[in-house]
């Protein structure tokens, strides 16, 4: 694209604690910036010395209830104020929200402006009661992006439910070199799994894959399983027989790059979570590394896995049918390599220079008429006399 | 004739029952009491919930203050009574947390004089509201694990009465 943009994204969650949302975010606006477009991010944070230049806090997060949950969120008068004057000093092409549903800034930055705006919408999640009474607030709001982004068909199908409003589909984004160029890392290459999350969370499945590894370990004696990411790991041993504790390796939280040299080593990912799933980016960097990947057929995960073509797939919260999948890789090393192939080729189409393209198009349509970011009309009085 | 001893041991047994009969009186008045304080607590709880509801709608906050004010609001109006506790705590900490970063503060009352002022009322009643209960509750729990309560089963078929988590929180 020859004209460059100054593009304005909105992160809805604190900068400080990264979760899917906030990486996403990080990853498009690096790649934006490498190609020449001008972008400024703003977002809560805690700690603004911390910040990369293009970044701008708007004060810290408070963590609030919200819909059964603790959510790192921003709102308030403060928070409107810096929104506002974010807005109107950046002089921005168009504006890119993310989770314009979630009542943080991303929302604020929606009801303050007027112009080019693109919304991406990342949860999937059950139909809430509560959407009725928030309904008139979120509509008028999410009726002003001129484009909708959903990162999954699922997510898709959540905005349709909650609102009533439709979104084209453009999946998370990998660097796909990061992952194959990985490393491995001898001491967790042979007769090994990896496994990748918040493991102490249910959702996840790893009990699932405890309950299977018996079974697996009739045909491969010296299996190993290697855990990263942050839990107690005390408290999922307790209910873990005896016999196959010392199977368990418990890394703890890695590094980006030490995640890649893990999923690098391994023979085979697999992903026993259980539901609540929205994409699935970890099952795209597993299969970036060449390795083969076997994961429960949750709606989201059949996605990334092309249907079964790129990965395997068992059924969820099916230990047997884990093992069946698992055992059948572990044992027929051409299948697991042709499935790592196929993976690897499949997870291409996840590379940001691809997703970010896409991306890209959807700026260049919703900017086309050259149009540019302001504060709404009924704003602009505010400005003039802040 | 009645003697000495057989009568003192009629108007003994006469004293025990008279005050088993009290205390039991005295019990089903404290039980009937948390019944009282509850139902107070409750009609509390639902007005603060129906006017953090209006203040959300009534397009004085940002939107996402009026989003996070209206979910809490709503859950706590609809929730079953497994899930009310933990709404009503929900709400109690939304509404705190507004009132600190001023969400919820001077600039509102200008805008929206009655509902913020009816808000704070809405809030000391639930305050008064919550105290009359614990207390109630308290004194009934102090009866009821007395031995001779217990032995007597005077309590009946009572509900044992409990104070809920949200209770102990500011609100």
């Amino acid at each position: 694209m020859a004209k460059k943009l100054k593009i304005g994204m909105v992160s809805p969650y604190g900068w400080d604690l990264p979760g899917g949302v906030q990486i996403h975010i990080r990853d498009l606006a690096e790649f934006f910036l490498a190609k020449g477009h001008d972008v400024s991010v703003l977002t809560p944070a805690i700690e603004d010395e911390l910040l990369p230049s293009w970044v701008q806090s708007s004060g810290r997060p408070l963590a609030i209830p919200y819909n059964g949950a603790v959510a790192r969120v921003s709102f308030g008068p403060v928070a409107t104020l810096r929104v506002r004057k974010w807005i109107s000093e950046g002089d921005f092409d168009l504006l890119h929200l993310h989770e314009p549903a979630i009542p943080s800034l991303s929302l604020l930055a929606c009801w303050a402006a007027e112009g080019p705006m693109v919304g991406t919408f990342h949860a999937t999640a059950p139909r809430q009661k509560a959407i009725f009474a928030v309904g008139p607030i979120l509509e008028p709001a999410i009726e002003k992006l001129s484009a909708r982004i959903a990162v999954s068909e699922m997510a898709r199908e959540t905005l349709t439910e909650h609102l009533e409003t439709n979104a084209i589909v453009i999946p998370n984004g990998i660097n796909h070199n990061f992952f194959s160029e990985a490393k491995a890392n001898p001491d967790w290459v042979g007769s090994s799994i990896g496994f990748v999350g918040r493991f102490d969370e249910p959702r996840k499945g790893l009990d699932v894959l405890i309950r299977a590894i018996p079974e697996i370990i009739e045909s491969n004696p010296d299996l190993r399983i290697i855990v990263a990411g942050p839990g107690e790991s005390e408290d999922v041993l307790k209910g873990v027989d005896q016999s196959i504790r010392n199977r368990f390796v418990f890394l703890g939280r890695v590094s980006d790059v030490d995640k890649a040299r893990l999923l690098k080593s391994v023979d085979l990912y697999v992903a026993p979570n259980i539901g609540g799933e929205s994409f699935g980016i970890i099952l795209a960097e597993a299969m970036a590394a060449g390795t083969a990947v076997a994961a429960s057929d949750l709606p989201a995960f059949r996605a990334v896995l092309n249907n079964g073509k790129a990965g395997a797939l068992f059924v969820n919260e099916d230990s047997q049918d884990l093992a069946r999948v698992v055992k059948n890789l572990l044992l027929n090393k051409e299948l697991n390599r042709e499935l790592g192939k196929s993976g690897y080729e499949w997870s291409k189409r996840y590379d940001w220079s691809n997703v970010a393209h896409q991306i890209e198009n959807v700026y260049e349509m919703v900017s086309a008429a050259g149009e540019k970011v302001s504060l709404g009309s009924d704003l602009r009085g505010w400005m003039r006399s802040n | 004739m009645l003697s000495w001893p057989l009568i003192s041991l009629l108007f003994a047994m006469l004293v025990i029952v008279w005050y088993l009969s009290f205390t039991a009186t005295r019990l089903d008045r404290l039980h009937h009491r948390v019944e009282t304080t509850w139902a107070n607590l409750d009609a509390a709880l639902h007005q603060r919930a129906g006017i953090a509801l209006e203040i959300a709608r009534a397009g004085v906050l940002d939107p996402a203050s009026s989003v996070i004010l209206s979910t809490a609001a709503h859950t706590a109006l609809v929730a079953l009574p497994e899930n009310r506790s933990d709404a009503e705590e929900d709400l109690s900490e939304i509404i705190t947390s507004m009132v600190n970063i001023e969400v919820l503060g001077a600039d509102l009352r200008l805008k929206a004089f009655e509902l913020t002022e009816s808000l704070n009322e809405v809030r000391s009643r639930v305050r008064i509201a919550i105290s009359f209960h614990i207390e109630a509750v308290n004194s009934t729990k102090l009866q009821r694990s007395r031995g001779l309560v217990k032995l007597f089963r005077l309590a009946g078929r009572a509900p044992n009465p409990v104070r809920f988590p949200f209770e102990e929180i500011a609100v």
